[in-house]
C-alpha cells in the first residue's frame, strides 16, 4: 500500500510524488549537514563578529580523525564520532589562541584573512599527509533501505538525521539552561558589559570555538559516511555553503543556522532536479533573493547602529 | 595621503626583488648542476616537466613526473644523447594556469631547457602551450585532453586518448558487443566531460538511444537528485564522463536508488581507487583506456618493475602516457642530435607507429597523436582486458 | 628576461585588481568577496569583442571594462543596501552565480573556456595601464567624489547626516571599481590567451582581498605593495628549493598568519589620522 497521498507534485515528466519525497527527505538529510556547519560560523559570529573560514578545514580534519578512528584503532561509529568532536574541539580552540585571540583589537579584516590563512595552511597539511586521494569511510554497520510503503529511506539516512536532531537539541539545552550558555548569549549580546558582570570573555569564547568546532567535526564525520568518502578538499564547498545557510537563517542566530541549514539543503536537491547545470546558481540566488527582503537573514536580529 | 616618494620607495622594492629573484634561480641552476654531478654541466641537456606537484590534483601532475624520470632514467643509463646526461627541472603549477604559464616561461627562459613535457591539466596547456610555441621549443602533453591543445601551434605536441575517439568506439562496442540500447549520460561539467559527452552523445543517438542526460561539478557527493531523475527514464545503461572519485559515488548511489544499469566510462575511470571508493557497485563496469599494469608486454612490465622499484607505487595511466610521451620527445631529440627547436620539432612529426607501453603511436600534422585504445572491464576488483 | 617580465606584467594586472578592490573595500569601507567576478566579466567581454566582432585590442578593453562596470552597476544596487557582512556574503553569492552562468553559456565556451586569443599585453601595456589606473584614482580621491568616500568609511550614518547620499556613492565605487577590474581582466586575457570560468572564483576574489589588507587597506600603494608579494612570494618560494618547493603552499597559509598577527593594519599601514583615533578608542573600549 502506498503511503503517500496521490497530490500530484510531478512537475515534469517522470518524476512522480515518491520520487518527489524522496528527494525531499535526501534534502533534509543534506541540509541537517549544513545546519550543523552553519552553527559552527554563526556562534562564533555571534561573539566575534569574524567569519571563521578555517571552519571548514575543522570540518575536513573532524572527517579524516573519524576515519583514522574508525580504520586504524577499530573504534565503533558512535566512540569513532565523539573522538572526532573531541579532536575538533581541541583545533578549533587551538586555532582561535594561535591566530584569532591575538587579533581580537585589530580592525575587523585582518582576522578574516588570518581566517583564510589557517584555512590554506590545515587545507594543503592535510594534503601533504593524506595525499589529496578520496578515501572510502568504512561504517561497520550494514546500510539498509527501510521501505515505508514504496518509499526508499536509507538508514543512513535515519542516523544522520537523528545524530544532527541530538546535537542541535543537546545545544538548545546548552545555550537556553546552562550558566555557560548564559554567558554565551550575555557576550554575544554585549561584550563588555557581560565582562563587567563578571564574565570571563577569554573563556566563554574558547568554548564557542570548542562546541562550535565539535559540531563542524560531527558535521565531517556524518557527510564523510553518507557519502563514504572522506578527502582532503571536502570542507571547501560545504563550508561555504554552511556559510550561506548561516547568513541565510541571520548570521548570529542559532535556530537561523538550523533552519538556513535545511532550506538550503531542499532549494539544493530542488535545484539539481530541475536545472543541475545550475544548481549552485540557485542556491545563491536564494540568498540574495532572503537577503534583498529580509537584510539580516530569516532569523537575524536587527543591528542596532551605534550613533 | 598620496606622497610621490611611497612610488619611488615602491619601484626600489620592486627592482630589489627582481634581484632577489634572478639571484635565487641562479642559485637553483647550480644545485641542478651539483645534484648531477657527472656530467658537465655545458653538456647536460636540459628537461622540463610542467604539472601540478601541489594541491589537489597533485596526484596526476606527480605521476606524471614520475613517468617522465623513468624514461629519463633509462636514456642516461644507456648514455643519454650522443654520450650528454639528460637533466630533468620539474616545475609545480598548483594546477593553476596563471602558475602554469609562469613556470613554463620560466623553463624556457630561464633554465633553456630543449623541450618540455607538460602540462598535465588542459588549462595549464592552452596557457603554458603557446609560451613554448613562441620560443620554437617543443612541448608534448600526456594528459590535456580538451579540443584545441594541438592547435596551439607548431610546436605543441600531445600524446593521449582523444576524448571523441574514446567515446565513440566505446558506444559502438556497447551497442554491438554488450548489447545496450538505452543509455543515460552523466558528464562531470568540465572541458573533459563535456568532449566526451558530445561525442558519446551523438554516436548513441545514431545507434541507439539516449533516453536521458545529466551533469555534475567535480568534488560532488551527492548525486541522488541527477540519478533519481535518470531512473525515471529507464535506462539500461549509464555513461558517466567524468573521474573515478565521482564515477565510484554514482555507481554506488545508483544502486542506492534501484537504478541497475551497466556503467560505461572512460579512461578517467582507470585507477585502483575506483574499486577502492566503488566496491560492489563498478564491479561489471566497462571502460576505455590507453594502458592497463597487468598488460603482459615485456616493455610495459619492465617499466612498471622500474616505477615500483623508484617510487615503491604501482604507476597508473598518467605515468604511462608520461613515461611514453617521454621517450618519443627524447628519441626525437636525439635523432635532431640533440638540439632542440625546429629540428627537434620535424623529428616529432617523423615519429611513425612509435613502439610505447601504451600502444603504438603516430602524430597528425597537429601534432595529435594516433594510437589504440583499450577497453577495459572491472572484474572482481581488478581490471581486465576485454578488446 | 622574459621570465621576469612577465611575472612583472602579472604584478601590474595584479596591482590593478588590488588598486581597484580598494577603493571599494579600502576606501569606501565595503568589504567585498566577489571581485574577481567583474574581472571576468571584463576578460570575457574584451575577449569575445576581439574574438567575435574583431575590435582593436584598446577598443576591447575598453569596451571589456565598461560591460564590467555596467554589471558593477547591476550587482551594486540591490546589494549595496546591504550592510557589512551581509554585503559580503552577497557579493560573493552574485560571484558564484556569474561563475556559474560563464561555465554554461553557449558563447562563452563553457567550461572549455576561450582559447585563441591574440597575446598583445606585455611589460608596457600593463604598467602604462597601472599608472593610468592610479593617477585617475589619485584625481577622484583628491576630488568632492573621494571625500564622500572616505566619510562614508568613517562613519556612514554621519555622513548622511552631512548630506552624501551615501547609496549613490557606495555604487559608484563599486561601478569604479568594477571598470578598472574589468579592464585588468581583459589584460589577463591577451597576456595568458586563454580564458576559463575557473580563474575567477572565489579564490581569485580572496587572493585580491588579501593582497589589499597585506599590504594595507585604505592605501593604493599598499595594494601594489600588497601585488607585488602576494605575485612574487609562490614564485621566489618555486626557486628556492625544490624541498621548500612542496611546502610552499603550507608556508603561504603560515605566512598570512604571522603577517595578519605581527602587522595587522597591513605593511602600509592604512593611512589616515582617524584611524588611529579609532583604533585608540577601540582599545580604551576592548580593555583586556
Amino acid at each position: 500500500m502506498d503511503i503517500i497521498p496521490s497530490i500530484d507534485f510531478a512537475l515534469w515528466k517522470g518524476m512522480d510524488s515518491k520520487m518527489f519525497i524522496e528527494q525531499i527527505i535526501n534534502g533534509l538529510t543534506l541540509g541537517s549537514t549544513y545546519s550543523l556547519i552553519a552553527l559552527g560560523y554563526t556562534m562564533v559570529y555571534g561573539i566575534l563578529e569574524l567569519i571563521n573560514f578555517a571552519h571548514s578545514e575543522i570540518y575536513m580534519i573532524g572527517a579524516f580523525l573519524g576515519l583514522v578512528m574508525v580504520s586504524v584503532y577499530k573504534l565503533p561509529f558512535i566512540a569513532a564520532l565523539l573522538v572526532s568532536m573531541a579532536g575538533s574541539c581541541l583545533l578549533g580552540i587551538t586555532i582561535e589562541k594561535a591566530a584569532y585571540k591575538p587579533l581580537r583589537r585589530a580592525n575587523r579584516i585582518a582576522p578574516l584573512i588570518s581566517a583564510i590563512g589557517v584555512s590554506i595552511f590545515l587545507q594543503n597539511a592535510v594534503l601533504m599527509l593524506a595525499g589529496p586521494q578520496a578515501r572510502p569511510f568504512p561504517t561497520g554497520f550494514n546500510v539498509t533501505n527501510l521501505n515505508l510503503g514504496s518509499l526508499r529511506i536509507s538508514s543512513l539516512q535515519l542516523i544522520i538525521l537523528l545524530v544532527s536532531i541530538v546535537l542541535m537539541v543537546g545545544l538548545h539545552f546548552l545555550i537556553q539552561r546552562t550558566k555557560l550558555g548564559q554567558a554565551m548569549r550575555a557576550t554575544a549580546q554585549d561584550k563588555e558589559t557581560a565582562q563587567l558582570m563578571g564574565i570571563k570573555i577569554d573563556q566563554v569564547i574558547s568554548f564557542t570555538f570548542a562546541i562550535g568546532s565539535a559540531l563542524g567535526g560531527a558535521a565531517g564525520v556524518l557527510v564523510g559516511v553518507y557519502f563514504d568518502s572522506v578527502d582532503p578538499m571536502m570542507g571547501f564547498f560545504p563550508g561555504l555553503k554552511g556559510f550561506v545557510a548561516a547568513v541565510l537563517g541571520g548570521i548570529g542566530s542559532i535556530p537561523g543556522a538550523m533552519l538556513g541549514g535545511l532550506i538550503l539543503g531542499l532549494v539544493e536537491m530542488l535545484g539539481a532536479v530541475y536545472m543541475s547545470r545550475y544548481k549552485d546558481a540557485i542556491a545563491f540566488a536564494v540568498l540574495i533573493f532572503i537577503l534583498l527582503l529580509k537584510p539580516t537573514g530569516l532569523l537575524g536580529r536587527k543591528v542596532q547602529e551605534k550613533v | 595621503m598620496f606622497k610621490p616618494s611611497k612610488f619611488i620607495v615602491i619601484l626600489l622594492v620592486f627592482a630589489l626583488a627582481a634581484a632577489l629573484l634572478s639571484g635565487c634561480s641562479q642559485n637553483q641552476e647550480e644545485n641542478a648542476s651539483d645534484s648531477s654531478q657527472d656530467a658537465k654541466t655545458e653538456e647536460a641537456i636540459k628537461i622540463g616537466t610542467i604539472g601540478p606537484l601541489t594541491g589537489d590534483v597533485a596526484t596526476y601532475g606527480i605521476s606524471t613526473k614520475n613517468g617522465v624520470e623513468i624514461a629519463v632514467d633509462q636514456f642516461n643509463e644507456n648514455g643519454g644523447i650522443d654520450g650528454r646526461k639528460i637533466v630533468l627541472i620539474s616545475e609545480d603549477t598548483r594546477g593553476d594556469q596563471t602558475e602554469a604559464a609562469n613556470a613554463a616561461s620560466k623553463l624556457v627562459d630561464m633554465d633553456k631547457v630543449a623541450a618540455i613535457v607538460g602540462g598535465v591539466i588542459s588549462a595549464e596547456t592552452l596557457t603554458g602551450g603557446p609560451i613554448a610555441d613562441d620560443a620554437k621549443i617543443v612541448m608534448i602533453s600526456s594528459s590535456s585532453t580538451a579540443k584545441g591543445v594541438p592547435e596551439i601551434g607548431d610546436y605543441v605536441f600531445r600524446n593521449c586518448l582523444s576524448d571523441e575517439v574514446q567515446a565513440i568506439q566505446l558506444a559502438e562496442y556497447a551497442v554491438e558487443e554488450l548489447g545496450l540500447e538505452k543509455f543515460a549520460i552523466m558528464f562531470t561539467n568540465n572541458d573533459y566531460g563535456l568532449s566526451l559527452k558530445e561525442a558519446f552523445e551523438e554516436k548513441a543517438r545514431e545507434l541507439a538511444e539516449v533516453v536521458g542526460v545529466e551533469t555534475y561539478n567535480d568534488g560532488e557527493k551527492d548525486f541522488r537528485a541527477q540519478l533519481t531523475k535518470l531512473k525515471g527514464a529507464n535506462p539500461d545503461a549509464l555513461y558517466i564522463a567524468g573521474y573515478y572519485t565521482e564515477a565510484a559515488k554514482i555507481a554506488q548511489q545508483a544502486k542506492d536508488q534501484g537504478l541497475d544499469v551497466k556503467f560505461l566510462g572512460a579512461d578517467g575511470f582507470y585507477s585502483p581507487v575506483l574499486v577502492e571508493l566503488g566496491g560492489e557497485a563498478v564491479e561489471g563496469a566497462v571502460f576505455t583506456a590507453g594502458f592497463f599494469t597487468d598488460d603482459p608486454s615485456e616493455k610495459a612490465q619492465s617499466f612498471v618493475k622500474a616505477y615500483m622499484e623508484k617510487f615503491n607505487a604501482e604507476p597508473d595511466m598518467f605515468a604511462a602516457q608520461a613515461y611514453d610521451a617521454a621517450m618519443i620527445l627524447l628519441t626525437a631529440l636525439k635523432n635532431a642530435n640533440g638540439v632542440g627547436g625546429e629540428a627537434h620539432q620535424k623529428e616529432m612529426l617523423k615519429i611513425k607507429d612509435f613502439p610505447g607501453i601504451t600502444g603504438n603511436t603516430s602524430f597528425t600534422p597537429l601534432g595529435d597523436a594516433v594510437k589504440d585504445i583499450i577497453i577495459l572491464k572491472v572484474e572482481n576488483g581488478k581490471f581486465a582486458k576485454l578488446r | 628576461m622574459n621570465y621576469y617580465f612577465q611575472i612583472l606584467t602579472v604584478i601590474m594586472i595584479n596591482s590593478i585588481l588590488a588598486v581597484s578592490l580598494n577603493l571599494v573595500s579600502g576606501y569606501t569601507g565595503q568589504l567585498s568577496l566577489g571581485h574577481a567576478t567583474f574581472m571576468g566579466l571584463g576578460a570575457y567581454a574584451a575577449t569575445l569583442f576581439t574574438l567575435k566582432l574583431h575590435l582593436p585590442f584598446l577598443a576591447s578593453i575598453i569596451l571589456g571594462a565598461t560591460v564590467a562596470a555596467f554589471f558593477g552597476f547591476v550587482i551594486g544596487v540591490p546589494t549595496l543596501r546591504l550592510k557589512g557582512d551581509y554585503l559580503a556574503i552577497a557579493t560573493l553569492g552574485f560571484g558564484e552565480i556569474m561563475k556559474n552562468i560563464l561555465l554554461n553559456l553557449q558563447i562563452t565556451g563553457g567550461p572549455m573556456g576561450l582559447r585563441g586569443i591574440p597575446k598583445v599585453t606585455n611589460i608596457y601595456v600593463a604598467t602604462a595601464a597601472l599608472i593610468l589606473v592610479i593617477f585617475s584614482l589619485n584625481r577622484i580621491m583628491n576630488s568632492r567624489v573621494g571625500k564622500s568616500f572616505i566619510a562614508i568609511r568613517e562613519d556612514e550614518l554621519a555622513a548622511e547626516a552631512m548630506g552624501i547620499n551615501t547609496t549613490r556613492f557606495k555604487i559608484l565605487a563599486f561601478i569604479i571599481g568594477a571598470f578598472y577590474a574589468g579592464m585588468a581582466g581583459g589584460l589577463y586575457a591577451f597576456l595568458f590567451r586563454y580564458i576559463n570560468p575557473k580563474d575567477f572564483g572565489f579564490m581569485k576574489s580572496i587572493e585580491i582581498l588579501c593582497m589589499v589588507v597585506l599590504g594595507g587597506m585604505g592605501n593604493t600603494y599598499g595594494a601594489v605593495l600588497g601585488a607585488f608579494i602576494i605575485t612574487v612570494l609562490p614564485e621566489l618560494l618555486r626557486s628556492v628549493s625544490p624541498v621548500i618547493a612542496q611546502y610552499r603552499m603550507v608556508l603561504y597559509g603560515l605566512l598570512l598568519v604571522i603577517m595578519m598577527i605581527v602587522k595587522p593594519q597591513g605593511i602600509i599601514s592604512g593611512s589616515s589620522l582617524s584611524n588611529r583615533i579609532k583604533r585608540k578608542k577601540l582599545l580604551e573600549k576592548g580593555g583586556q
